[in-house]
């Protein structure tokens, strides 16, 4: 373990490979496998091809099979769309990517982007019409909410009629709720989804790149949020600093640790409570009228003051949307004191229906709830019983409903709640159309019919108006065509086609809209000094929950925590040592009068006296992957803030939780695996000498044949990588990696091809740096002189091959293997899938058994095929930018290059000329074909005095 | 002590020792050979088609091209089996209404597709790609045979790795042999 990934693993409280997970085998059962094994090793080498047929299309659509297809859809969460490229296999989907022309994607893919095409295939998805106990049939729920039907119960107005709809940017969506307004005009229509920001009818738009200084409160740009992808691009395009307009500089300020704040120069933990009065100082000291409020405040506010002032109007505060009002409010008239509006920041309407009006919000549900006022509650997506603060008491508002209705993907807490059950279609199965959170309208189009017959919002509502028969590709099509959304007076035909191909409208965002003067209003809260306060997040990897019953993102190790299958709460070390805890340790937390049992986890950089916990755990619905891991923190969430008071109390020491956490695992032998600089360090960089070995023999003369035209390499920037984890997933869609489950996580036998490591950049600062490994693809490989069978190998144009068929599983590989990536499958983990699991796995990688080593490829399909389309079309190479790996495809801020060496004028080439590319384990003379470029941190003091 | 054993008793064990030798020796080759005999790859394999199609008929006497059905052949990874529904503008009516043509009245009516027994078959870890190889000039009956003869197609092919390296190891000049040779050609 090196020294720096030790420090991290310790501070996270884990400390050994190989926990107390570890199966123990007596002698004698070792030795009676070890003889059934060879025994049974013979028979296994026989194959022989089960007789299979071929069956071709009885009709055959436009398609060849064999050739790939690809569409353009949107990836919709809490109503701003995301636009994609889906990858089709004869009418499956099977790979998701970021559509290039879409404002929110730029061509880059989040992990709930990247994972959506497991969930489409999730065989625990619902799949009937249901009432109460028994199936129905959308046939029969169309008879009982028919008009006619309907108004008898809810009153001729509709008054007894309430939709609660997840946050939705839809003009389809709206088209019909007008209409449906018009029918029922008494009829209650409200929005909610935990994160949405249903409250500002004005949101932010920020220009990151144009930003040489960018304050981040508690904000986690880079990560989360509708634009996140965009926004990491931009940052990261000025993390170089080689870039021509120089970089940028980041400081985040922030109570929990966040993958923004861990890509920060300078990074400050502060209480919640101490965000507003430092936010007062600084916009003081900004204005010039020092201490007119609070007195000088911390000592941190006078450098960042200082350095706004000096670059003006070419920086951005980022106010998180978790903050309360009068935080961003203040960081509103600081963003005016530095004449930030209309450059880096600027405002444009909210594209979500209902947005900043109080008459949609969930608050007035619940009171109708409590009055009684409903008699027909429909539940459009989302998942109100477990979502929502638990003082509102909403699962049981619900029950008492006298007919409810929800439309969802899951049998879930929700669906439990309502009388009604329809399954929802998944947004690869759906018609519809959204807006980004510019307002870029966007087209959701379907991949492959409803697998399950589940129904789109549309469809309910189209329901509603009493046209249960209306499919959605006609409903959208009507409302465009109705809206005449191409303008130009060109043919409607011609323009939904091109729009359907594109995914996006083009130049369809909102204009830029005046801010409101956002007075800050007195601040009644200051007063209130809480012990422990608690602050509620969303989950990096199931989000509020809608992603609970997803594989993959279960087993994501969380950024920065390396947590998989499970949330926590998140301690400071001084914290958690005042209640006397380790990682693992459970501890009671009160809060809203309700209390939860936690493990918790030690956080270094965590604020202290501050406890940050996750959304999504601990389901209990009949997501059978989801239910029972985790824990379920709603219930503390009081209603309306993001930040609350609390008590906690550590539990007697028998109580641990084993927590299924990879920071220990694969850890590279070496003091300074990943390197970090400053930028005087960096400016004292002589140009990389290629640290060749020493060798007595000649250099190697090229074989007969010749070495192939291109050789592969990569290289990452990890002054780029914030470590958002989109390539792990990435790489798991695209290769076929598959899902172990929290026991073999604790075990260490999780399979990723690449993972992101996390190393303190300095002992005893929490700074740390992400370094992305995977195979390096070494020259000179160990894990090739070991290989009895030779399964291992390495091709003319320098891959390091992995033949899984010739594998025999001796594991001498792995041992050897000095980065500790190649993955063994300790059981046939793709057995015994469903037909309907099995339609994920990408047709051009192998499905690997039990028993056999696997690793990254570089894509290696990738490459062959393009090889292969060069040639079909008479090219001979390859060029550049041809092939994407994976990981580079989906990557927000294009941190991963991946080219030939023979291109001399290439990215790769180029890249590792650069002073600051570095190999890993460079000692070892292993030449790896994966360079790392060193991060440099632009610290506020240097850069001054570089001035 | 008598001897316990008698002098031929060496003869005995040398004898024993030479058979199990050469014992091993021929069941190594047994093993060798039988795995490249047509018994172990399937070469000559017939398999009963639901229709019994006849190549030499549609290519000799029709002299339709090879492309005309499987229409992959020169662009996917796939040469392709024709729709059903491509067996019929040049079928007469009267002939489709034959007993022998029921599969494809059945595949009409369904709308699934004739489940042909697949002859030329490899397995999952090889990827093949048909375009490649045709528009480089290896013709189909390289791997697939004299399938203008075969009354009842069968397995021309061992289709053992030795057959596909056969040709890669002897690639022209002008290709990279070493790049041919290189296991992710096929295995990935």
């Amino acid at each position: 373990m090196s020294v720096r990934q030790e420090e991290m693993a310790r501070r996270l409280g884990v400390d050994r490979e190989c926990p107390e997970g570890a199966d123990t085998v007596s002698r004698r059962g070792f030795v009676k496998l070890l003889g059934a094994s060879i025994a049974l090793a013979g028979l296994d080498g026989c194959t022989r091809m089960p007789a299979s047929n071929i069956l071709p299309y009885a009709d055959q659509p436009e398609l060849t099979p064999g050739i790939p297809q690809y569409y353009a859809t949107s990836m919709v969460l809490d109503g701003f769309a995301t636009g994609l490229l889906v990858e089709s296999h004869e009418g499956r989907p099977t790979k998701v990517e970021g559509n290039p022309d879409h404002p929110a994607s730029l061509g880059a893919a989040g992990v709930y982007e990247q994972a959506s095409v497991l969930q489409l295939y999730d065989p625990h998805r619902a799949g009937r019409v249901r009432h109460r106990l028994g199936t129905s049939s959308w046939k029969e729920l169309a008879a009982v909410l028919a008009p006619s039907t309907l108004r008898a119960r809810v009153g001729a107005g509709g008054a007894g009629l309430f939709l609660l709809l997840e946050p939705t940017s839809s003009p389809l969506d709206s088209e019909l709720l007008d209409r449906l307004i018009g029918m029922y005009p008494a009829a209650g229509v409200h929005f909610y989804s935990p994160f949405a920001r249903l409250n500002d009818s004005l949101l932010p738009q920020y220009d990151v790149s144009e930003a040489d200084v960018i304050v981040a409160v508690d904000a986690d740009f880079l990560a989360t949020g509708p634009f996140h992808l965009r926004y990491a691009r931009d940052f990261a395009a000025r993390r170089r600093p080689e870039a021509s307009r120089g970089m940028n500089r980041l400081y985040a300020i922030e109570p929990s640790v966040t993958v923004t704040g861990t890509a920060a120069d300078h990074r400050i933990a502060v209480r919640p409570g101490e965000i507003v009065p430092a936010l007062e100082v600084l916009l003081a000291a900004i204005r010039g009228t020092p201490g007119q409020r609070s007195g000088p405040g911390p000592d941190w506010v006078a450098p960042i003051a200082r350095d706004l002032r000096a670059h003006g109007d070419r920086s951005l505060i980022v106010a998180g949307p978790y903050l309360p009002e009068r935080a961003r409010a203040l960081a509103h008239q600081i963003n005016l004191a530095l004449g930030n509006i209309g450059r880096t920041i600027w405002f444009s309407r909210s594209p979500l229906l209902g947005a900043g009006d109080e008459r949609h919000s969930l608050a007035r549900l619940v009171d109708a709830l409590r009055a009684g006022h409903v008699d027909t509650l429909i539940c459009v997506g989302g998942n109100p019983s477990y979502a929502t603060p638990g003082a509102l008491g909403v699962a049981s508002l619900i029950r008492r409903v006298p007919q409810t209705v929800y439309l969802g993907l899951y049998e879930n807490e929700t669906a439990r709640d309502c009388q009604w059950m329809v399954p929802a279609a998944h947004f690869l199965e759906s018609w519809s159309d959204a807006r980004a959170y510019d307002g870029t309208l966007s087209i959701v189009q379907p991949l492959i019919e409803p697998l399950a017959g589940g129904k789109t919002s549309a469809e309910l509502l189209s329901l509603l108006l009493g046209m249960p028969d209306a499919h959605p590709y006609d409903l959208l099509r009507q409302a465009w065509r109705g809206r005449g959304n191409f303008g130009d007076g060109s043919d409607f035909e011609d323009g939904w086609r091109k729009i359907l191909g594109r995914g996006v409208v083009e130049g369809s965002s909102f204009p830029r809209e005046q801010a409101g003067s956002a007075a800050l209003t007195p601040d009644a809260q200051r007063q209130r000094s809480l012990p422990i306060e608690i602050l509620f997040r969303p989950d990096a990897r199931v989000r509020d929950g809608a992603f609970a019953n997803n594989g993959w993102l279960q087993e994501l190790p969380d950024p920065v925590t390396t947590l998989t299958w499970g949330n926590a709460a998140h301690l400071s070390p001084a914290t958690a040592q005042r209640f006397g805890a380790v990682t693992g340790d459970l501890l009671d937390i009160q809060s809203a009068g309700l209390t939860v049992r936690i493990p918790a986890l030690v956080m270094p950089g965590h604020a202290d006296d501050t406890v940050t916990v996750h959304f999504g755990y601990g389901r209990d619905g009949s997501e059978a992957l989801a239910r029972g891991v985790g824990v379920d923190v709603y219930p503390l969430w009081p209603d309306g803030a993001f930040t609350a008071g609390a008590s906690v109390t550590r539990m007697p020491s028998a109580s641990h939780r084993t927590l299924a956490i990879t920071q220990p695992h694969h850890t590279l032998d070496a003091s300074k695996p990943a390197r970090a600089m400053t930028l005087d360090e960096y400016s004292r960089l002589g140009p990389r000498k290629p640290s060749r070995s020493l060798t007595l023999y000649e250099p190697q003369a090229s074989l007969p044949d010749g070495p192939a035209r291109q050789q592969w390499a990569m290289t990452i920037d990890l002054g780029a990588c914030i470590g958002c984890g989109a390539c792990m997933v990435a790489c798991q869609a695209e290769n076929n990696v598959p899902v172990v489950g929290h026991d073999d996580v604790v075990r260490g036998r999780e399979m990723h091809w690449l993972r992101i490591d996390w190393y303190a950049a300095r002992s005893g600062e929490p700074a740390t740096i992400a370094q992305p490994m995977l195979c390096q693809q070494c020259e000179k490989a160990p894990c090739e002189y070991v290989c009895p069978v030779e399964a291992t190998v390495h091709s003319s144009d320098g891959l390091n091959e992995m033949v899984y068929n010739r594998c025999v599983g001796t594991r001498f590989c792995s041992n050897n293997c000095p980065y500790k990536v190649r993955r063994f499958n300790w059981f046939d983990y793709s057995a015994g899938l469903s037909p309907i699991e099995g339609l994920v796995k990408n047709p051009d990688v192998t499905v690997r058994e039990r028993g056999v080593m696997e690793k990254c490829t570089f894509c290696v399909q990738r490459i062959r095929q393009a090889e292969i389309a060069a040639r079909l079309d008479g090219r001979r190479p390859v060029r550049e930018g041809e092939i994407q790996t994976a990981c580079q495809q989906t990557c927000p801020t294009r941190a991963i290059v991946f080219g030939s060496l023979t291109e001399k004028d290439g990215q790769v080439a180029r890249d590792r000329r650069n002073p600051r590319a570095y190999a890993a384990l460079e000692d070892l003379g292993t030449e790896p074909r994966v360079l790392y470029l060193a991060r440099v941190r632009n610290s506020a003091s240097e850069g001054d005095r570089r001035k | 002590m008598a001897q316990l054993f008698a002098p031929r008793a060496n003869v005995v064990v040398r004898s024993v020792l030479v058979a199990a030798g050469a014992l091993a020796v021929c069941a190594s080759f047994a093993v060798w050979a039988f795995a490249r005999s047509p018994a172990a790859t399937g070469q000559y394999r017939r398999p009963e088609q639901p229709i019994p199609f006849s190549h030499p008929l549609h290519v000799n006497a029709l002299q339709i091209d090879c492309r005309y059905c499987h229409t992959g052949a020169e662009r996917s990874t796939m040469a392709g089996m024709p729709p059903t529904k491509a067996c019929v503008p040049c079928h007469r009516d009267d002939l489709l209404q034959t007993s022998l043509f029921a599969p494809l009245r059945q595949s009409l009516s369904s709308g699934r597709g004739i489940a042909w027994r697949r002859v030329t078959s490899l397995p999952d870890f090889v990827f093949f790609d048909h375009a490649v190889h045709v528009r480089t000039g290896v013709a189909c009956e390289s791997c697939h045979g004299p399938v203008q003869l075969m009354h009842e197609l069968y397995q021309a092919a061992p289709l053992t790795m030795e057959s596909c390296l056969g040709c890669h190891r002897a690639a022209a000049a002008g290709y990279d042999r070493g790049r041919l040779t290189s296991c992710t050609t096929c295995h990935r």
